[in-house]
């Protein structure tokens, strides 16, 4: 399934980075980081319609030779905190084409409640690298299950 | 892409220029080799148009060229091989390097600032040189040869046999199949004669008539005669000509490496003496023998394919090609070209080109144009027709393009040379070059329909990409530039002619048009696709365009720009390009930096590294390689020891560089400097045997500011008694021991020869051990004339002068992988100054075989023949220390302001006395009460005399030294091993009963002198410990009363004999830790005794029990308890006998057994009292034994005084006093005093314990201190329980004054009642019903006031009890008294009892009230009750 998920802080640093294949770490980091691009390019050209349609997921951003870049651009809107630009970046072993784009939404969306676990722990200073176990737990889960 | 120096539009005209060749003659050649050029070298200057050139298009419209440029070339009959342009352009690009001082532009994107030079010239000469070098094909003709110049000189014996020799040689070279590669436009080239004349040498007659006969022959329209060398190349050179040629050969001088050093004398010889192009040697000695000289030189970048046999450039080979272009690149700009030329003899070549152009080259462009056309109109006649019939016929009505997928491989399909379908293209070519893009648009379109109806796909595609070149060049740009066109092109050559080469020439031509177009991100993609693993050269600057292309596209991809730069970087590298390389991924770590992308970063880092120490840039390297390891480094071990290890590579080869310079900073370990401590003095000697040194201070002690305040607070006691009771102003605390929670804002003191102990704090951040080896502080001095006065200068010594300051070299010291350790650095100052410490100096080094390493330090002999052979570096780290924050001014407040820290700048001050204490039979356990003797060893190890010895506790009940008054017991300990550490004296059994009286006053006892009862000096004989001395002096300890264990601090305090100006004394400290056990607790009341019998007379006397219990659990050991004498301790009081002295004397206890005392004690007489304000106490023993402890002396004496001012610092609620209440506060103090006692109980005990089945006696005593009457008081404090939590009140609590008033208890106190009667009266009630008894009521006064007393006989009748009592009895007479007693008077009523029954009868009635007389306030009260006072009425 997914074999790199990122969490990317509003400031575009890594909140949280993990790959599956650990020796290709670096080239992942890379991936994701040069994806960034493609995100805030996605979010300046629609960031009007998308904040008002509460769309989160911003679809393909890019193949590359071997894999697929899945982004989704997070906007948080809760009563405490406006606009946390908090983006995620899943990056899918493209020859699995079993994938289909309903399932890419559904990682996210369960992503995106596992991070507001993140975010509702009190010990949880934001900004600090996510270092908890049941975020970690669920992003194994998404990384081994094969479809 | 970056920007480029020329615009898209005059870029790609001046790429596809007119070919013209040039065959020389040798004669020909030798003159223009006087200018160091070769006669197409000659004109390269000046071959572009400076004027505007008009040609007639087949319409016979005019049609305007401008800037027309043409190149002229030597005829070169090999192809270009691969590998030697592969070469050439690696050589461009690595000769190209970004200029030293160029300023880049910043570019904001986001939150980046990035420093991108805006131009990238290497780019642009490697695009120059790949488009020049591009093999002319047969599928296009845009380089094919239009024309010839066939060039001889008039110096010749036959010019004219010589230019039709030279023609012969054109025609061969362009129609003989032996003669493959020089492609010529059409078969009939245009022959251009030009006739050299040398004006400086030849005779200019002989040359005009050559020409005048050559003009005969070619007509004038095809041949010229050009002027050159005006001048002799000897001649002084002081005109200052310009030189045109250096800028064209400088950039190319590859191409035109010939060995100028020659001469012009040796042209024959000419030859490319290159080393890296020896094989054209042979190659060109061929062409000689074949008797055609040098002439058609082989192509210079042709290489024998054996040299270059693949296209991986191994870095040492490259880097010698490098060298050496750079040193024929020297070599050429020592060299003046056209030093023959005069300004004139510019002039005539650029008008010779001008000539040729419009004469010769031009005209026959036309003319050819015009026959193609002519050719074209007619076929299309007849071709156009069949063909579209019969297409129409096959494939329906529409003619689709093909997909290019449909199609199969047809690059193998070749037209003949002089295919028809080939002069549309051939036309089109000529229309491009002369820059009539319309019509070559419309030809190529032409061109491209029947080529991909034929499916020749290669030229399809040559068509195509020339079709949407000169679509995009058509002036006013009638139809958008197809980019569709393009990309098929591209995709044609490469995919399916496999021909990277034309691809990539049509990448470069379409992303320079995209850009110019502002499509950056269609240029990027472009870009990108092309690169592939073939060339790494190509791919890395494709992707280094497209990185440019991302950072200037209106939003900035900045981190896209940066992952290409990085991709780059990486193909640079791979291709041998270290510099670029490294620019490359210094540009992209603008953007990684510091944002959080830590692995990314180390890799750019790391990377960073390495090139920069390829390229010898070392301290880029160390900078780089620091920066990995410095960053909490996320990389696994096995990376961070390879980090590691280059790092320390690298850093060997920098300080081999310069190895007289200044160390190194080094990086690693970490230092938490905040952390350092400092230490002066000696380490703590360790215990040794019966010796138990002082705790003092050292480094193990971990710092507990609640300690450290309490040894303040007895340090400023001591000092304050010590200054008569203030404590100066100058006084700081003595701090041995510096770290991060002292004040360290004052230079701290160091006593030279004492050693100053650094404790440095080393954390290990990498997953890898370090190795720190010869491991040492690093110091500066400035040494202090001990004469007082500076020296003129001050001399500065750093470290390496062992005289003056001696340093500690720890030869081995190892950090595990992430852990923190410390490490204890000396120094031994041997002179007085000033001290800094600046830092650690150390080796650095890992360990080889770091894994099998277990136990840190397991065998460091075995650990020094591995660690030896591995790599360390010399190098410092500096302590600096920030001091605390400050916050005490505004100023302060609103910045942020730091102090100063001078932990590490010791002032190394004159010799002081040094002390060390020993305490010898110093006990760890004791009995809560118990008294044992130890002996304290005063010893002065230093050269200096010490006195004033003085100690401080905050317990100093706790130990004594004996008072004054003692004998001193056996001096030596071991003497003293079986006595009792109580004096005693043998008494006869007679007098145990009653008490042995003896006196001693408190001020003997060094108690009572000033506020400060802690401070307790040490009875040094002579008061003076010299030198080398040593002192033993007994000490009693007493355990403390509370069982547990208890830490005592003492605090010894002395000083020099001389007083220093800097250190006025010196302190030792010592933790004395003591556990205590249970033993007994005693409780103890007083009463007055109601007795009449008072032989002493008035004043009273009271009853004292003491109730004993053994509270000890038989753990310790203890068999029984033996009490064997009751002391008491009063001003005024005093015992007098016990009273009810049970059968066993020896009073026993067992374990957990109750014993009482009760001891009758009496007023001491007058006399006695007589000096009641000299602190005199009178001692009292009662005697159990036949052994009298006087307790008067020591050590009985002492404790008993330590507990009682010890007692008496406990805060007495003393209410304060206001004025208007006067009155009532002295009543109230008269009416407390008369319930008061000052006696004092010490109950001096043996203990029987086993220990190791041997009988120990040991010996205690305990002190109650008995204050009011009728209250019980404990020898040990009691526990008080917690007090319950109060509720938070959220309300101001009233502040009423509550009226002062006695206690109850108190007032009930004032009067002593006792009734006097018979204890059994017998009356016969059947003679007389009524028993009449006499009783007498004593009443007696004990305060010091008149008291009104009333007197009530009266039942009370409110009490139901009263009215059952079966008998009562009625007093007789008055039933109340009023009468008011003087102080201390005693009055005595006579009262009648009256008694109906026989029985028991409670006398006690009686109620007495009583008020101060002279008070109204205060209410009377009924007095205490006596005991209940029975008679017994007997019937007789």
């Amino acid at each position: 399934m997914a074999v790199c998920v990122a969490v990317i802080a509003k400031e575009n640093y890594p909140l949280y980075i993990r790959s599956s294949p650990t020796e290709n770490e670096l080239k992942f980091h890379y991936m994701v980081h040069t994806s960034l691009d493609v995100v805030d390019e996605k979010i300046s050209a629609m960031g009007k319609a998308l904040v008002d349609q509460r769309e989160l997921y911003l679809g393909l951003l890019y193949p590359t030779e071997d894999h697929k870049v899945y982004p989704s651009y997070l906007l948080c809107r809760y009563g405490y905190v406006t606009n946390s630009k908090v983006k995620f970046v899943m990056v899918v072993d493209s020859s699995n084409t079993a994938l289909r784009d309903n399932e890419i939404r559904s990682m996210f969306r369960k992503l995106h409640s596992s991070y507001t676990d993140v975010m509702c722990n009190p010990f949880y200073n934001p900004g600090d690298r996510i270092q908890s176990r049941a975020f970690d737990s669920m992003v194994t889960s998404m990384m081994v299950q094969v479809c | 892409m970056a920007q480029c120096v020329q615009s898209v539009q005059e870029l790609i005209p001046d790429s596809f220029v007119p070919c013209v060749a040039a065959l020389c003659s040798d004669e020909a050649e030798r003159l223009t080799r006087l200018n160091h050029l070769s006669f197409a070298e000659l004109l390269k200057p000046f071959s572009r148009l400076t004027s505007e050139v008009h040609m007639r298009d087949p319409n016979n419209q005019l049609h305007v060229i401008k800037n027309l440029k043409i190149a002229v070339s030597n005829i070169i009959t090999q192809p270009p091989q691969p590998g030697a342009i592969r070469k050439l352009l690696n050589d461009v690009v690595s000769g190209s390097q970004p200029a030293e001082g160029l300023v880049a532009n910043v570019i904001t994107a986001g939150d980046y600032d990035l420093n991108i030079s805006a131009t990238t010239p290497w780019f642009e000469s490697y695009r120059e040189t790949f488009l020049q070098s591009m093999p002319a094909s047969d599928h296009e003709f845009l380089n094919h040869y239009l024309a010839c110049m066939l060039v001889a000189s008039s110096s010749e014996a036959e010019p004219v046999e010589q230019f039709s020799k030279l023609s012969q040689e054109q025609h061969r070279i362009q129609h003989n199949s032996d003669y493959s590669y020089p492609k010529w436009f059409i078969p009939n080239t245009l022959k251009y004669y030009v006739l050299l004349h040398d004006v400086s040498a030849g005779d200019e007659q002989r040359a005009e008539s050559i020409y005048e006969e050559m003009k005969q022959k070619y007509g004038t329209q095809g041949c010229y005669l050009l002027k050159i060398n005006s001048r002799t190349s000897n001649r002084a050179s002081d005109e200052q000509i310009p030189d045109p040629w250096s800028q064209y050969l400088q950039k190319n001088s590859i191409q035109n490496q010939e060995s100028y050093e020659d001469g012009p004398c040796t042209i024959t010889s000419n030859k490319n003496s290159d080393s890296n192009l020896l094989s054209l040697d042979g190659l060109d000695n061929e062409v000689k023998v074949d008797g055609l000289p040098n002439n058609f030189r082989a192509h210079p970048l042709q290489l024998d394919s054996s040299s270059d046999p693949s296209n991986s450039i191994d870095g040492p080979d490259h880097v010698k090609f490098a060298s050496s272009l750079h040193e024929t690149k020297k070599a050429n700009t020592g060299i003046i070209h056209g030093a023959c030329l005069t300004l004139t003899d510019h002039d005539r070549i650029r008008q010779f080109i001008q000539e040729f152009t419009f004469r010769g080259l031009l005209p026959h462009i036309e003319k050819t144009i015009r026959q193609l056309n002519d050719q074209l109109i007619s076929r299309k006649g007849l071709s156009r027709s069949l063909f579209s019939a019969t297409k129409k016929w096959f494939s329906g009505s529409k003619v689709p393009e093909k997909g290019i997928n449909e199609l199969k491989n047809t690059s193998g399909l070749l037209y003949p040379p002089e295919a028809p379908e080939l002069q549309i293209r051939k036309m089109a070519d000529l229309c491009f070059l002369v820059q009539h893009y319309d019509l070559a648009y419309s030809c190529y379109h032409t061109a491209k329909k029947d080529f991909l109806n034929d499916q020749a796909m290669l030229y399809a595609a040559g068509a195509l990409e020339m079709a949407a070149v000169s679509a995009f060049l058509q002036p006013g740009a009638p139809r958008p530039y197809p980019a569709h066109y393009m990309d098929t092109a591209i995709q044609t050559y490469r995919d399916i002619c496999k021909n990277m080469v034309l691809a990539e020439r049509c990448v470069l031509l379409s992303a320079e048009i995209l850009k110019s177009q502002s499509k950056y991100s269609e240029a990027a993609a472009l870009l990108i696709r092309l690169t592939s693993e073939d060339s790494d050269l190509r791919s890395a600057l494709l992707l280094e365009q497209a990185a440019h292309c991302f950072i200037n596209m209106k939003s900035p991809m900045v981190r896209k720009y940066a992952f290409h730069m990085i991709l780059a970087g990486h193909r640079f590298s791979k291709a041998g390009q270290k510099k670029h390389a490294l620019r490359c991924y210094c540009q992209a770590m603008q953007v990684y930096k510091g944002k959080g992308w830590s692995l990314a970063e180390d890799h750019i880092n790391f990377t960073i590294g390495r090139q920069s120490y390829t390229l010898r840039q070392l301290d880029n390297a160390v900078s780089a390689f620091r920066h990995i390891l410095i960053n909490e480094s996320k990389q696994s071990a096995a990376q961070q020891g390879a980090f590691l290890r280059e790092y320390l590579y690298v850093y060997k080869n920098v300080s081999q560089l310069s190895p007289d310079g200044p160390l190194p900073q080094l990086p690693l370990p970490y230092i938490n400097s905040s952390a350092t401590r400092v230490f002066f003095g000696h380490d703590r000697r360790p215990a040794d045997g019966e010796k138990q040194a002082a705790t003092h201070v050292s480094l193990d002690q971990e710092y507990d500011s609640e300690s450290s305040q309490q040894w303040r607070e007895l340090e400023e006691q001591v000092v304050a008694v010590v200054n008569r009771g203030v404590i100066p102003t100058n006084f700081y605390p003595t701090q041995y021991c510096l770290n991060s929670y002292s004040d360290n804002s004052r230079f701290p003191l160091a006593v030279v020869e004492e050693p100053i102990t650094v404790e440095v704090a080393f954390r290990n951040p990498l997953k890898v051990p370090l190795l720190l080896t010869d491991l040492s502080l690093l110091w500066k001095f400035q040494p202090k004339d001990s004469s007082g006065k500076d020296n003129e200068e001050v001399k500065e010594l750093v470290t390496g002068e062992p005289v003056m300051i001696g340093t500690e070299v720890i030869s081995e010291f190892l950090i595990n992988s992430e852990e923190s350790k410390v490490a204890r650095l000396k120094l031994f100052p041997h002179h007085i100054g000033e001290l800094h410490i600046l830092g650690v100096v150390y080796n650095l080094g890992t360990i080889q075989g770091y894994m099998t390493v277990d136990g840190i330090g397991a065998l460091p002999g075995c650990h020094t023949g591995k660690h030896s052979l591995s790599m360390s570096v010399r190098g410092r780290q500096d302590l600096e220390i920030q001091g605390p924050r400050l916050n005490n001014t505004k100023e302060e407040k609103t910045s942020i302001k730091y102090g100063p820290d001078r932990r590490l700048d010791p002032i190394i001050t004159e010799e002081m006395p040094l002390l060390e204490v020993f305490f010898i039979h110093f006990p760890t356990g004791l009995l809560c009460g118990e008294i044992r003797k130890a002996y304290v060893e005063f010893v002065n190890v230093s050269k200096c005399p010490l006195t004033g010895l003085k100690v401080v506790s905050k317990r100093p009940e706790f130990f004594t030294f004996g008072g004054n008054t003692a004998v001193l017991t056996p001096l030596s300990p071991s003497a003293s091993e079986n006595c009792s550490a109580y004096k005693t004296v043998v008494t006869d059994s007679t007098s145990v009963c009653t008490a042995l009286v003896s006196s001693a006053s408190s001020v003997d006892f060094g108690i009572g002198i000033g506020s400060q009862p802690e401070v307790i000096p040490v009875p040094l004989p002579d008061a003076v410990l010299l030198p080398g001395a040593s002192v033993q002096l007994p000490m009693w300890l007493r355990g403390p009363d509370e069982e547990g264990v208890h830490e005592i601090n003492f605090l010894f305090y002395y000083e020099s004999v001389q007083k220093q100006p800097k250190i006025r004394h010196r302190i030792l400290r010592h933790t004395a830790v003591i556990c205590t056990s249970r033993s007994l607790n005693i409780r103890a009341t007083v009463c007055r005794s109601n007795s009449l019998e008072d032989e002493e007379g008035r004043g009273g006397n009271m009853l004292v029990f003491v109730d004993v219990e053994n509270t000890n659990t038989s753990e310790a050991g203890v068999k029984e308890f033996h009490i064997v004498q009751v002391s008491s301790s009063s001003k005024h009081w005093k015992l007098q006998k016990s009273v009810n002295l049970s059968e066993n004397k020896d009073a026993k206890l067992a374990s957990r057994e109750k014993g009482k005392f009760c001891f009758k004690a009496v007023r001491c007489r007058e006399k006695e009292v007589a000096t009641q304000f000299s602190e005199k106490y009178i001692f009292a023993d009662i005697i159990f034994g036949n052994e009298q402890i006087i307790s008067s002396a020591s050590p009985c004496a002492d404790f008993f005084y330590r507990s009682l001012s010890s007692e008496l610092k406990k805060p007495q609620a003393q209410p304060s006093v206001h004025a208007e209440k006067q009155s009532v506060e002295d009543a109230v103090r008269l009416i407390q005093k008369c319930s008061e006692v000052d006696l004092n109980i010490v109950v001096l005990w043996k203990a029987y314990v086993v220990e190791d089945s041997k009988q120990l006696i040991l010996e205690g005593q305990h002190h109650v201190i008995l204050h009011t009457i009728g209250k019980e008081a404990f020898s040990c404090p009691q526990k008080q329980e917690p007090p319950e939590m109060e509720l938070l009140k959220f309300f101001r609590p009233e502040n009423t004054t509550v009226p002062l008033r006695p206690s109850v208890e108190q007032l009930s106190n004032l009067i002593k009642t006792s009734l006097h009667y018979p204890e059994s009266f017998n009356h016969p009630f059947h003679q007389k019903s009524l028993c009449l008894v006499p009783v007498t009521l004593l009443l007696s006064n004990c305060s010091k006031a008149d008291v009104d007393v009333i007197v009530d006989l009266r039942h009370k009748t409110t009490s139901p009890e009263a009215l059952e009592i079966h008998g009562s009895f009625t007093w007789l007479g008055q039933t109340q008294y009023k009468l008011q007693l003087k102080s201390q008077e005693i009055h005595s009523l006579q009262l009648k009892a009256c008694f109906v029954h026989t029985g028991v009868y409670n006398l006690g009635t009686p109620r007495v009230f009583a008020k101060l007389s002279d008070q109204v306030t205060v209410f009377e009260t009924s007095q205490q009750n006596s005991m209940p006072a029975l008679i017994i009425i007997n019937n007789v």
